[in-house]
């Protein structure tokens, strides 16, 4: 986070420090009560500290313990969901640089305008824009009756892996993450100072060299952004796999809805939720400091 | 190195410069295009397949005489607004004690109001319903009430969620707003409230109103949390949701969904384009993001 610096010094009266309460007292309450005591009771209770069924275990390190040696049906998927959140993170990334670049850099004239047409789709239903990859997939979508038309496949005979498999998850989370990574990047490229380009070419770099050893360097903040902010959602992603995914696209966050909603063994879904937050909170560590919350806001 | 490569742009050549731009048009084609097939489908008069049957606005007419999913859609539309509401007002408080006050763990504070941009909405829907599970076996035990799941306990949530985006949204404002203003107003008499309620809300009117726009569109179309927490009364999402796998609605959900995504464009361009004239209004260069 971006630190403000107050320009007032530090409160001197007793007024100053009231109107500091009152600012402070309504979102601090509001975030301890929803927030930081229901994620605390859940961690309570995935060690057995507090009961709510009568089915739940006592005090005790059994179900931590089976899931973080890897006894347990979930450390598999775990590995399984990183993988596939690494991937849609590097092609997200991949895809949205160019864009930023290209509006940061090379285009002069409504760059802002054109930036806002690829944030757009973001801003419209997350379930729609899934959904609409189900149509287009589908045994009679866009793909295969374009397919059938061609005589290339027979309409008895669609291509298998275009829907419920691993691929299509990934494919459809790349499609709803693009738009909200093309705004950090872009950022860290619009505020790359131009004449550092210019000085690069004076010294004797060529485009590619400029490119590597001036910009890529200097939008890292950026790339580092835009990677965190789609790897944490697509790490705890149930809803895209659910619709599109079938067993093959099955993740991690399937497994923590399922243990909630379907199985009902609430203790062992909690674990998997706690540690899912522990992996979040360490990735947030180690990039935590170029990760700059104000690039999300448009 | 050639002359002519060292002169002119230093950041893409003539070739790269259209490599790039036809790269652009591709990533556009690639967000509209599901999009636009599947607004096609709201005007076709059979089942969401290819290949196409024909031009109707049946659809449009079943979706909105339907009780359940005129009902549905209500809820989501109490929920974003009293969420965002709430979240506006927490926000325009944590934003100016960040921006314009020094205390003693400002560092933590700042971090627990983002923090919640970073814990998934999965972990975070799940911890909210033991939280209120929870909370119920206890009062039923101790007084034979209970609170229970519903509207209520997703208006909760989705103001966690919504607060960072608010109060990201008001910050830069209210960074760029002098500080004389204030001064001027407790100079000539006004107390901290008075001056807070009739000087920095109304200058702050702007970034209040696309905060709004923000969380409301957030809560809106959030499913995740809200999958948990609503108990039997669905909001759109968690309809939509539930009737994907029923192929004879589909038709109905992809042409309300149509004019949900139409009406939602049009408040965000409209809340960003009001956001960029109000700082034109106020003599500062817009910023970036």
């Amino acid at each position: 986070m971006a630190a403000t610096v107050a320009r007032g010094g530090p409160p001197r009266t007793r007024a100053e420090r009231w109107g500091i309460l009152g600012l402070l007292s309504g979102p601090l309450l509001w975030l301890t009560l929803f927030f930081l005591v229901p994620v605390g009771f859940v961690a309570a209770y995935s060690f057995g500290l507090v009961r709510i069924f009568p089915t739940d275990g006592g005090p005790s390190l059994g179900d931590w313990e089976r899931f973080l040696l890897g006894r347990s049906i979930y450390t598999g998927l775990f590995w399984k969901s990183v993988a596939m959140s690494l991937t849609v993170s590097i092609a997200v990334v991949l895809l949205a640089y160019p864009v930023g670049y290209y509006l940061a850099l090379c285009v002069r004239k409504r760059k802002y305008v054109l930036l806002l047409l690829i944030i757009a789709p973001f801003l419209t239903s997350f379930l729609l824009r899934v959904l609409a990859w189900k149509v287009i997939l589908g045994d009679r979508g866009v793909v295969n009756s374009l397919l059938y038309w061609l005589h290339v496949r027979a309409p008895e005979d669609p291509v298998p892996w275009l829907l419920y498999s691993r691929f299509t998850v990934m494919l459809v989370l790349a499609y709803v993450w693009v738009p909200f990574v093309a705004l950090p990047i872009f950022a860290s490229l619009d505020n790359l100072d131009r004449s550092l380009l210019e000085a690069a070419g004076d010294l004797g770099a060529g485009r590619w060299r400029t490119f590597l050893r001036v910009t890529l360097p200097l939008s890292f903040p950026g790339v580092t952004a835009a990677f965190v902010f789609v790897f944490v959602p697509t790490i705890g992603e149930f809803v895209t796999p659910q619709l599109v995914g079938g067993t093959a696209g099955y993740m991690y966050g399937n497994a923590i809805n399922d243990l909630f909603t379907k199985g009902l063994d609430w203790q062992s879904g909690s674990v998997l939720a706690m540690f899912l937050l522990l992996v979040v909170a360490a990735l947030m560590m180690l990039f935590g400091r170029w990760v700059q919350v104000r690039s999300v806001a448009a | 190195m050639s002359r002519a490569q060292l002169a002119g742009d230093p950041a893409a050549s003539e070739g790269a410069r259209r490599l790039l731009a036809l790269f652009f048009l591709g990533l556009v084609l690639f967000l509209y295009a599901p999009i636009a097939v599947l607004a096609v489908f709201s005007f076709n008069d059979g089942d969401v397949v290819f290949p196409l049957q024909g031009f109707t606005l049946h659809w449009y007419r079943d979706a909105l005489t339907n009780p359940v999913l005129l009902g549905a859609l209500r809820r989501s539309v109490i929920v974003a607004a009293v969420s965002s509401v709430i979240a506006v007002g927490l926000g325009v408080l944590a934003a100016t004690a960040l921006v314009r006050r020094r205390f003693a763990g400002k560092a933590a504070f700042s971090a627990l109001v983002f923090s919640p941009l970073v814990v998934p909405y999965l972990v975070f829907g799940v911890s909210l319903l033991v939280l209120f599970t929870a909370l119920d076996k206890v009062l039923t035990a101790t007084m034979g009430v209970y609170i229970g799941l519903g509207l209520h306990a997703i208006v909760i949530g989705h103001v966690v969620v919504s607060l960072p985006y608010t109060v990201l949204t008001i910050m830069p404002l209210l960074e760029r707003l002098s500080r004389s203003l204030d001064e001027a107003a407790r100079d000539l008499g006004a107390g901290a409230w008075q001056t807070f309620r009739r000087v920095t809300v109304p200058l702050l009117m702007p970034a209040i109103v696309s905060s709004f726009l923000i969380a409301f569109t957030l809560s809106f179309d959030e499913y995740a949390i809200a999958s948990f927490l609503a108990g039997t009364e669905p909001t759109w999402p968690v309809y939509l949701f539930a009737q994907l796998r029923v192929p004879s609605l589909l038709p109905q959900l992809v042409a309300v969904s149509s004019i949900v995504l139409v009406a939602s464009v049009l408040l965000v361009v409209s809340a960003e384009v009001g956001r960029r004239l109000a700082e034109r209004r106020y003599g500062a260069p817009a910023p970036v993001a």
